[in-house]
């Protein structure tokens, strides 16, 4: 078991204003502001807990979360008993 | 990192977490005229579990008779509660929902524009009502702040401040110190009154609230404070859809009348629960679906086809972007039923935690707790929906109101200032170690890998048990030895110090308690021992852990207590098939 990596949160840097709401929002600390760029970036991506407080949150529809759930510290019990899912 | 210079602030009462317990902490007491500090280590209205915690809240009415729902908040929980609290929370939550209706918080409605109330899980008389959590938190920060609250966000506290420098300790609590996760700052927050509402304990990555990592419970018991029923904190609840997607919320879908059903579409509650059925105590129906499993009966399916409309145009308005139900990654859940599985392991939402009084109050003078990081005596060990988030209002309101009362009447206790740059010291210490084989991330990793079964996490033994207690202790120690990339990094290496701590609590109470009870049960105690009905204490004393055995209050008792459980366990009888004995009907 290894924390995935893959990012799940998509912030498009095309519509993102910078306002920095999405940085308050996140529980886990995951988004941080460029401010070089004036945008929003996703900065620890694999602690992302796929909560959906920034998409709620964000007045430009900028960000995009993945469905999938957090991060494979999750086990399946049908992995455990071999059924497929 | 920008600085770790010190900065030192006063208060009257210093509220350590920013969800529904802090937040109404912070509003009664500033209320009542105290200054105050709310601190949390993300955004205080978008932090912890309150955010996310389903929607669903106890809603009792002026028109409900209020010794019906106490009976079988009482009786349902076993009788293992201060029935006080009973009282004190139906009656609390009372006006609490009033506060809520008044702040134009959304609350799903009928037609005649009458709260739709719902029968709450695990309950036959109880209701529950679907509200808009997001925004009742974000009417509290702005109320706690038009009356002038100080809020410090992203500030991750480390320790409690001890009047004697001790932990534990002999004297009182004096505040807490900490640091700003984005730029460094350390902070000391010195406070006549402390209270700790840093929500319930779980593992990160196993459930979807990943800094309820159970940081001020920690923090307490290293201070002497008195932890309370911590086996207990065991518990699952169906979250995840086809393996891979959250599932939003059980609490609702059966709210509206979805159903569970397995591989051969039986609908295996009736045979457990034939009245509540899927609506059962939680961690029973967790256990009919390991029983499932183990039978070869799996998957286990939601049935989606049987719900109400108002699940689906309520989800619509509530759950805007939330809802995997409602996008095109699974098939169309109004035509087919989808495998759905629980987790099971540390998801203590009040059934354990620091001991208070009806006050808030702990046993170290100048603590007070409230929310998930307290043991909810209203309810006992019975987890119903809405009854955790009730807790947190009025536990919160209750121990703002006592933290502020007392506060006015007394002055700072004294502190050592060498403890200010000695737990500076140690809030920083892994920042400056060399580069270490374990990251913060793989001791995440080894505590979220004891919940990697449902069934071996319910079916528990002494062996076990002391296998889990000594990875706790692993990671604990190697939480003190392993090297901070940044600020960010140092904020999970505390938490992995925490979790471990309290799942070490958790484990020490389970090896302790000799039979099985409510949701905790081991195959090597499987029956009910009458002399195990108490609560059962744990603190650190200054040799060691101390176990305690403390019964029941008697005063105030209303339904005279009776020890319903007898004996196999009630996980027991399900894992072998049998029907739970004892409890309410």
């Amino acid at each position: 078991m290894t924390v995935d990596a893959t990012t799940k949160i998509e912030i498009d840097p095309l519509t993102c204003t910078g306002c920095g709401l999405c940085i308050l929002s996140c529980p886990a600390d995951v988004i941080r502001l460029d401010e070089a760029a004036h945008k929003a970036v996703v900065a620890y991506g694999k602690d992302c807990q796929v909560c959906y407080l920034c998409e709620d949150d964000c007045p430009e529809h900028s960000i995009t979360l993945s469905h999938d759930i957090s991060n494979s510290r999750r086990f399946s019990t049908y992995d455990q008993f071999g059924l497929k899912i | 990192m920008k600085s770790t210079e010190m900065v030192a602030r006063e208060t009257d009462v210093l509220i350590i977490g920013g969800g529904f317990a802090g937040s109404w902490a912070a509003l009664r007491a500033a209320e009542l005229g105290a200054r105050v500090i709310l601190v949390d280590k993300a955004y205080v209205s978008r932090s912890g579990a309150s955010t996310l915690s389903g929607g669903i809240t106890t809603c009792p009415l002026d028109s409900d008779d209020i010794d019906v729902w106490a009976e079988e908040f009482i009786t349902r929980g076993g009788y293992m509660c201060d029935q006080r609290w009973t009282y004190q929370l139906l009656e609390g939550q009372r006006a609490r929902v009033k506060d809520y209706e008044s702040w134009g918080v959304p609350i799903s409605r009928d037609a005649e524009g009458n709260i739709r109330r719902f029968a709450s899980r695990g309950m036959i008389n109880v209701r529950g009502m679907q509200y808009q959590p997001k925004v009742a938190m974000r009417e509290l920060r702005r109320r706690v702040l038009d009356l002038g609250v100080v809020i410090l966000d992203r500030v991750c506290v480390t320790e409690l401040i001890t009047s004697d420098g001790q932990w534990p300790t002999s004297g009182s609590v004096a505040g807490a110190v900490g640091f700003n996760v984005h730029d460094g700052q350390f902070i000391v927050m010195r406070a006549k009154r402390t209270i700790i509402a840093t929500g319930m304990i779980a593992m990160k990555g196993t459930h979807r609230v990943d800094n309820d990592t159970g940081d001020g419970v920690a923090m307490a018991f290293r201070a002497g404070a008195r932890l309370v029923d911590m086996e207990f904190t065991f518990g699952g609840t169906f979250n995840v859809l086809m393996k891979r997607y959250d599932f939003p919320s059980y609490n609702v879908a059966i709210a509206h009348g979805a159903r569970l059903i397995n591989a051969r579409g039986e609908r295996f509650m009736e045979a457990i629960d034939p009245v509540r059925l899927e609506r059962g105590e939680l961690s029973q129906v967790v256990a009919a679906f390991a029983k499932q499993m183990i039978d070869g009966n799996g998957p286990v399916y939601i049935d989606l086809r049987h719900v109400d409309d108002t699940y689906w145009s309520d989800m619509a308005k509530i759950h805007r972007g939330g809802s995997i139900l409602m996008s095109e990654h699974v098939p169309d859940p109004r035509v087919h039923p989808l495998p759905i599985e629980p987790t099971w392991g540390m998801w203590a939402s009040g059934r354990s935690g620091l001991q208070i009084d009806l006050q808030g109050r702990t046993n170290i003078p100048g603590l007070l707790a409230a929310g998930s990081a307290a043991k909810n005596d209203a309810t006992g060990t019975h987890a119903s929906a809405g009854s955790p988030t009730a807790f947190c209002n009025v536990s919160g309101w209750h121990a703002g109101e006592c933290a502020a009362r007392e506060s006015l009447e007394d002055q700072l206790p004294p502190t050592p200032t060498h403890v200010f740059n000695e737990l500076r010291e140690a809030a920083f210490a892994p920042l400056g170690k060399p580069v270490h084989e374990k990251s913060a991330d793989a001791l995440h990793d080894d505590l979220a890998r004891l919940e990697a079964s449902v069934v071996d996490g319910m079916v528990l033994s002494g062996d076990r048990l002391q296998a889990m207690l000594e990875v706790t202790r692993d990671v604990a120690r190697l939480s003190g030895e392993i090297a901070a990339m940044d600020l960010h990094d140092l904020v999970k290496i505390h938490e992995a110090r925490n979790v471990a701590e309290c799942a070490g609590a958790v484990y020490q109470s389970g090896l302790d308690r000799h039979e099985s009870r409510e949701q905790f049960f081991r195959e090597d105690y499987p029956m009910t021992d009458p002399s195990w009905f108490c609560w059962h204490g744990i603190r650190r004393g200054r040799d060691g852990v101390i176990m305690e055995r403390l019964p029941f209050p008697t005063e105030g008792v209303r339904f005279p207590i009776r020890n319903l459980d007898s004996g196999l366990g009630r996980i027991g009888a399900i894992i072998r098939g049998e029907t739970p004995k004892g409890g309410a009907p």
